[in-house]
């Protein structure tokens, strides 16, 4: 009996040796899109300032989701180069619309991995972009994660199968919630002061700066 | 000209220990982030680990997306390949080709490697000479 375990076990490790990068860049694959979804959450929730009392801590939770998330993409990146059955050269992983595996969906991802990677470590140079200028470049990072989910949906061996599914909706769900409750806020918020005509606003701006002498 | 006085200033009691609490407030955020971190880190690995198990586990059962369709695919070309040669042998064909589609993923690296990741036209090759050995 142990003698038909030790060879059965001997039999699966042989078959599955030669897909250990492919498995390698799933897993990485699924562990990114789990980190990033967990981060456009604190990233939302910490913008929203629905917690604020624990603003400190968000913060420092968002950016090592962001940053494990950034480790997960390379790792499942140069995972592709090890696969026997992509060939995929460095080129084709980094370089959009270069490699001939489903180049639509590898190129959709690719872009996605850049603008995570760009507008992610950009924080670290917001001193010289300016705030407020890197604070509205910083929103795009949303679109980068639609971009990523729409890469696993459309390309992921997994795509269709339950588990992953599941496990999509249940961290996904909740961030895009998080997004529409901010875009319809914020838009809700900004909607009063354009309702006013620009040249009443212009006048009510003059008129406070230069009060008419009695 | 007089000296430039470096002695620091006196402190009275409350500044020093309004000092002293606002280094252990500062110690205690240090601490708190690390342990952010830690536990960051420490959910990246395990998710990492989770999935690569989940997806070998599945793999090495014979029950992996692409390998299975591949192996579906290549079936359905064995069938109609060996219908199109004699409707006897055909039909005989086709039952082996579904009846060992799981071992011929898993008994046989090499046949695995050819009809391995992706859903690509190229696995299907792969996998159907794995079913055409099945067959000899």
């Amino acid at each position: 009996m142990t003698t038909m375990t030790l060879i059965h076990t001997n039999i699966l490790a042989t078959a599955v040796a030669p897909h250990l990068f492919w498995i390698t860049s799933r897993a990485a694959g699924v562990a990114a899109l789990i980190l990033a979804s967990l981060s456009v959450c604190v990233g939302l929730l910490m913008g929203g300032r629905l917690l604020q009392r624990r603003g400190p801590d968000l913060r420092v939770t968002h950016e090592a989701l962001a940053l494990a998330t950034l480790l997960a993409l390379v790792v499942h990146g140069l995972a592709l180069l090890g696969d026997s059955y992509v060939h995929l050269s460095l080129g084709g992983i980094a370089i959009p619309f270069l490699g001939a595996y489903k180049t639509l969906w590898t190129s959709t991802g690719i872009i996605a991995f850049w603008m995570l990677a760009l507008l992610g470590l950009s924080y670290y140079a917001r001193g010289r972009i300016g705030v407020q200028r890197w604070r509205r470049l910083h929103r795009l990072t949303a679109v980068a994660w639609i971009m990523g989910l729409a890469h696993s949906l459309g390309e992921g061996t997994d795509a269709g199968q339950a588990w992953f599914l599941a496990m999509t909706a249940i961290v996904t769900v909740p961030a895009i919630a998080l997004l529409l409750v901010r875009s319809l806020g914020g838009r809700r918020e900004r909607l009063p002061a354009r309702s006013e005509p620009r040249a009443a606003r212009a006048e009510k701006t003059f008129v406070t700066a230069n009060p008419r002498p009695r | 000209m007089s000296p430039r006085q470096t002695t620091p200033p006196t402190l009275t009691a409350a500044q020093l220990q309004a000092r002293a609490l606002a280094g252990a407030r500062r110690a205690a955020m240090l601490r708190r982030m690390r342990r952010i971190r830690r536990s960051v880190a420490a959910l990246a690995a395990a998710l990492f680990s989770a999935a690569f198990l989940a997806i070998y586990v599945q793999l090495a059962s014979g029950h992996d997306p692409a390998l299975v369709a591949a192996a579906r695919r290549a079936a359905a070309t064995g069938s109609t390949s060996a219908t199109g040669a004699s409707s006897t042998g055909g039909s005989s064909g086709s039952t082996e080709a579904n009846g060992t589609e799981a071992t011929s993923n898993t008994s046989s690296g090499e046949e695995s490697t050819s009809g391995s990741s992706g859903s690509a036209g190229g696995e299907s090759t792969g996998a159907a000479s794995a079913v055409t050995s099945s067959q000899s």
